[in-house]
């Protein structure tokens, strides 16, 4: 067990940058996801801890020990691929086995970690098996279950539930927290769902073009949005963004007016709120269009409304009746929104918190 | 002219049959002649008089008292130590599969998984080398063997073989390596293996069929050549292509034209043998070549 | 991966490429600068008891392999190969030209030059048997396509024959057939109603035997592969194509070709660098007399019967590779295109 230590990795092939001085401490025992949309150098980072790619600039700290040029071998690290990288010529008692064996583990221990690594897994029935024979979710628990059967320093998972369907990857999802909260290794698990990273993660990393946005526990990324594109990214539906003019604590634009904002900032600004922190009302309000699409959830019922070129959109309860074409009305107060600057699209921290 | 899937046309089958069943004579019909024709005498494996000879063998009848025999195996075989042949025909076949796909593995490996560009270069230079035709080459070995001492041994003539396999061992190796999940090698270097024992213990296990096939075209490679064995060995060492190209010159003229028959037929055996057991993987290797390379 | 390891990966198969092609290849052009040592002559007097004293030349053995063994290569003879009467002929050509009745006797009179010959029958060779194989091929995989599946197991088996056959096996079975006394040959001189004719005695003759022999090779490979990928025709777009309302011949014409384009690329180059280097059909076939072939010459120098011509054969070698590296251009240069596409991003 270690922490690991990124400082300033840098990946280019020729002129592309994939992964662009990403600094980062991992703490041992902690959770750290990796979250962003696809081809922003997520997969590139955990590599690069791996060992299977080759750093550019930069160093990577496993514990004590600068690791770049270290084998992944040398490193003391297990992985889970998203296709699993099951060995399909074994069956699956000598695919957990494997790394026992490779590794010069005392053959007499083999037996009883393998077991042990199936059984926390739920695989025991199945160790006869070849992979072919197994299914999607099972054989992904063989890959977990080849990743713990030794004591690595760090757990490193790309996207280990992307090739399952919705149901499983809520019951392995959460038997992936429950493993890391009895072996408490220091993980690394990349995601692009933001749902998997709220849930299990001590800390996220929002990452885009290679460039780590914002790096923080889950509900600091979801209550402040560190730039407009960690607000769009995380929380559904994503944060309503409008483009505006901020002036003495007053928001303008041409849908939306917001006074008493706690800000002292002037300019042009991006004023953004979540649907679910806003109250759709009869009569009042701030902000009234006509609905554009209606979606039921059974819980509740989202409207979209149509501001200039952005659709926005609102949360009200199950019971509310409004159809395509009326004029639903909100209440976007100051207190729920967040202000991002209009041209670099940063947070602008509030002066002081409203009562 | 449309007509659905579902409702055949009668006539169009007929005439793909009638087609094929032409072809099929024409592919087939020349070795089942020649083999029906080893076992008879020369003058009704040739016979002008009457075609029909060949069939009924009535010299050979006159000539050893039974419609078949067995002369030309005899003579080839005993007589003019085609034995010797087939036993170095073996020997350079085996040996030569054999190192090919060691060295082709290794370096088809290499190939599949650098992503530089160097691998490119060596790809298409390994194109070049392969349209080469052999003969060209071995124009240059003969003076640098001559003075090294090395011609006309087999060792040699089976390094040069392998040498030459090389170009296309490692396309197909290559190819095939490129259809195996770059995963694998990964989660084996993971869990502990240095590249090679990645390359050892996960990939090649998962390769074998891949490298069955490309054995087989190895093997054909060796036991087809006739520009390298035919001027690199010396006569007690030739293999049975050079043997029966000199059995032309030589017997022929003396009127044994069917030793010449019966090496050639006993020369095809083991090729039938191959189609028969590993038709799938020959088929299979001609595509894998055509839909990656 | 990382340089070392591809580097130890790839250094056997390297190493034996290295010394095997491209060494020899250095070798070629060192020989094809040299020329084979004439043999040494000496004035010797024989003197007879009643005729008297007489100077006569004589070979002197001895000296000659001495001189041989002393410079193996021979003496430098620079580009004086390339150009002689057995190459390129510079010298005949121009004369040839200088004083010509009209095109087609310069263009026979150096068809009579030993390279020409020979390169001309390459080409032709390759220009016919290549797409005429691929489309025999083409054709018989249609027609294997529809025959009942019973049928299909036996048709492939018996269609790899004359493609794995040893090339020189091959030749020599149908020449058996083909030869004045095989059963063919009596065929064709019953037809024709003429006992004398022989394909050996005719030029065109022979030609057309060892291009349809070249065809008879040639069209199970292509036979495989397009049947294969006829397997793989994607049926989606099949499909959709039909309800889209095309009829057969569309969909063959928009689904069924642009599919197997590609593969088609992949057999031409294939059958191109084979049929190239023709070399077993003529010794099998014994057509020299008629036929001969870049790779035919080569052979022939290196067998010839009083001393082995190196600088000759080496000429030769390089010229062909020369050829053959022209001939491949296009597909470097599009292979090279695919590569800069598929790495830019
Ligand atoms: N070997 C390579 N050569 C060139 N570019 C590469 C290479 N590998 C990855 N890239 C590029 O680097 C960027 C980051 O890739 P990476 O695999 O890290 O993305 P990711 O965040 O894991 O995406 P996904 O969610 O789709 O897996 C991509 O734009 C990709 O095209
Ligand atoms: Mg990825």
């Amino acid at each position: 067990m270690a922490d690991i230590k990124l400082k300033g990795i840098t990946r280019r092939w020729n002129d592309f940058i994939g992964v662009d001085n990403l600094n980062l401490d991992i703490a041992d025992r902690e959770f750290l996801v990796l979250l962003g949309p696809s081809g922003c150098g997520k997969s590139t980072t955990m590599r690069m801890i791996a060992g299977l790619e080759e750093v550019s600039s930069g160093e990577i700290w496993l514990g004590e020990r600068m690791v770049n040029n270290l084998e992944p071998k040398d490193r003391d690290i297990s992985m889970v691929f998203q296709s699993y990288g099951l060995y399909p010529t074994m069956s699956v008692y000598e695919n957990i086995r494997f790394p026992l064996r490779i590794r010069k583990v005392p053959a007499s221990e083999h037996k009883e970690r393998v077991l042990r690594a199936a059984e926390m897994v739920e695989l025991t029935q199945f160790l006869d098996r070849r992979p072919a024979a197994l299914s999607g979710g099972q054989r992904q628990r063989v890959a977990l279950a080849r990743a713990i059967v030794r004591a690595p320093n760090a757990f490193l998972m790309d996207e280990p539930l992307s090739n399952l369907d919705a149901k499983l990857r809520v019951s392995t999802r959460a038997q992936i927290a429950n493993l890391h909260h009895e072996l408490k290794t220091t993980t690394v698990y990349v995601t692009h769902d933001q749902v998997e990273a709220m849930t299990l993660a001590d800390r996220v990393v929002v990452m885009k073009n290679g460039i780590a946005q914002q790096i923080a526990p889950p509900m600091d990324i979801y209550n402040k949005p560190a730039n407009t594109f960690v607000a769009s990214f995380i929380g559904a539906p994503a944060m309503n963004l409008i483009e505006g003019h901020l002036e003495a604590g007053t928001f303008t634009s041409p849908v939306l007016t917001v006074s008493g904002l706690p800000h002292r900032h002037s300019g042009p600004v991006t004023l953004g709120f979540r649907a679910e922190d806003v109250a759709v009302v009869s009569e009042g309000g701030n902000l009234a269009a006509p609905v554009y699409s209606v979606e039921r959830l059974g819980d509740s019922t989202m409207f979209a409304i149509r501001a200039k070129d952005d659709l926005i959109s609102l949360k009200a309860d199950k019971a509310a009746s409004l159809a395509i074409g009326d004029v639903v009305r909100a209440a976007v107060t100051a207190k729920v929104s967040h202000i991002f600057d209009g041209t670099t699209g940063q947070r602008i921290e509030p002066l002081l918190i409203p009562a | 002219m449309t007509s659905s899937p579902a409702r055949p046309n009668y006539t169009l089958t007929l005439i793909a049959t009638a087609f094929v069943l032409f072809w099929m004579v024409v592919a087939g019909f020349p070795f089942l002649w020649t083999t029906w024709g080893s076992f008879k005498v020369e003058a009704d494996f040739f016979s002008r008089a009457d075609w029909s000879n060949a069939l009924s063998g009535v010299n050979t009848i006159r000539q050893t008292g039974d419609a078949f025999t067995m002369d030309g195996y005899k003579g080839a075989w005993i007589l003019n130590d085609f034995w010797r042949a087939g036993l170095n025909t073996m020997l350079v076949t085996v040996v030569v599969t054999v190192l090919s796909l060691v060295l082709g593995t290794l370096g088809g490996y290499a190939l599949a998984r650098s992503g530089y560009r160097y691998a490119f270069w060596i790809l298409i230079l390994a194109l070049v080398f392969r349209a080469m035709p052999h003969i060209t080459l071995v124009s240059g070995y003969l003076v640098p063997f001559f003075q090294l001492n090395i011609w006309g041994t087999l060792p040699t003539a089976i390094i040069v073989l392998v040498a030459i396999n090389q170009p296309f061992t490692l396309w197909m190796l290559h190819s095939f390596f490129l259809s195996i999940p770059k995963d694998l090698d990964e989660s084996a270097m993971v869990d502990g293996c240095t590249r090679f024992q990645a390359f050892r213990e996960v990939i090649v296990p998962v390769m074998w069929p891949g490298i069955i096939t490309t054995g087989l075209f190895s093997f054909l490679l060796a036991y087809n050549d006739f520009a390298v064995t035919a001027m690199l060995l010396r006569q007690e060492n030739q293999t049975m292509i050079p043997k029966i190209a000199s059995f032309l010159g030589s017997i022929e003229s003396e009127g044994n034209v069917m030793f010449a028959v019966s090496s050639v037929v006993s020369a095809t055996v083991p090729l039938f043998i191959l189609v028969m057991f590993f038709q799938r993987q020959i088929v299979g290797g001609l595509t894998a070549g055509a839909v990656k390379g | 991966m990382p340089h070392k390891a591809f580097a130890w990966f790839i250094l056997p198969s390297a190493l034996a490429m290295i010394l095997f092609i491209a060494l020899p290849l250095v070798s070629i052009v060192v020989q094809s600068l040299y020329i084979e040592h004439p043999q040494v002559l000496t004035q010797v007097e024989s003197c007879s008891p009643f005729g008297g004293c007489t100077m006569e030349t004589r070979v002197d053995a001895a000296a000659t392999a001495a001189l041989r063994d002393a410079q193996p290569l021979g003496r430098f003879n620079g580009l004086g190969t390339y150009f002689n009467r057995s190459h390129l002929a510079t010298r005949e050509i121009a004369t040839i030209l200088k004083d010509t009745d009209g095109i087609a006797d310069s263009l026979r009179r150096i068809y009579q030059l030993p390279f020409y010959r020979a390169l001309l029958f390459t080409l032709c060779y390759t220009a016919v048997v290549t797409p005429l194989g691929m489309l025999a091929g083409f054709w018989i995989a249609l027609a294997v396509n529809r025959i009942p599946a019973v049928l299909k197991g036996p048709v492939i088996f018996v269609s790899l024959l004359p493609m794995i056959i040893t090339p020189l096996i091959g030749s020599l079975v149908i020449y058996w057939m083909v030869n004045s006394r095989g059963i063919l040959g009596n065929l064709l001189q019953w037809v024709t109603q003429d006992p004398t004719l022989s394909i050996a005695a005719s030029g065109p003759l022979t030609w057309l035997t060892l291009f349809l022999y070249g065809i008879w090779i040639a069209a199970p490979f292509s036979f495989v592969v397009f049947y294969a990928g006829l397997q793989t025709v994607p049926q989606d777009t099949l499909e959709s194509a039909m309800i889209d309302g095309a009829n057969r011949w569309e969909r063959v014409r928009f689904v069924i070709i642009p599919h197997l384009v590609p593969l088609a690329t992949f057999v031409a180059l294939v059958q191109l660098m084979d049929n190239f280097r023709v070399l077993e059909p003529i010794i099998g076939f014994n057509a020299q007399a008629s036929a001969t072939s870049l790779s035919f010459s080569i052979y022939n120098d290196l067998q010839a019967e009083n001393g082995q011509l190196f600088a000759s054969a080496a000429a030769t070698s390089l010229l062909t590779i020369a050829l053959l590296i022209v001939l491949l251009f296009p597909v470097l240069i599009r292979t090279w295109r695919d590569f800069s596409r598929k790495s830019a991003h």
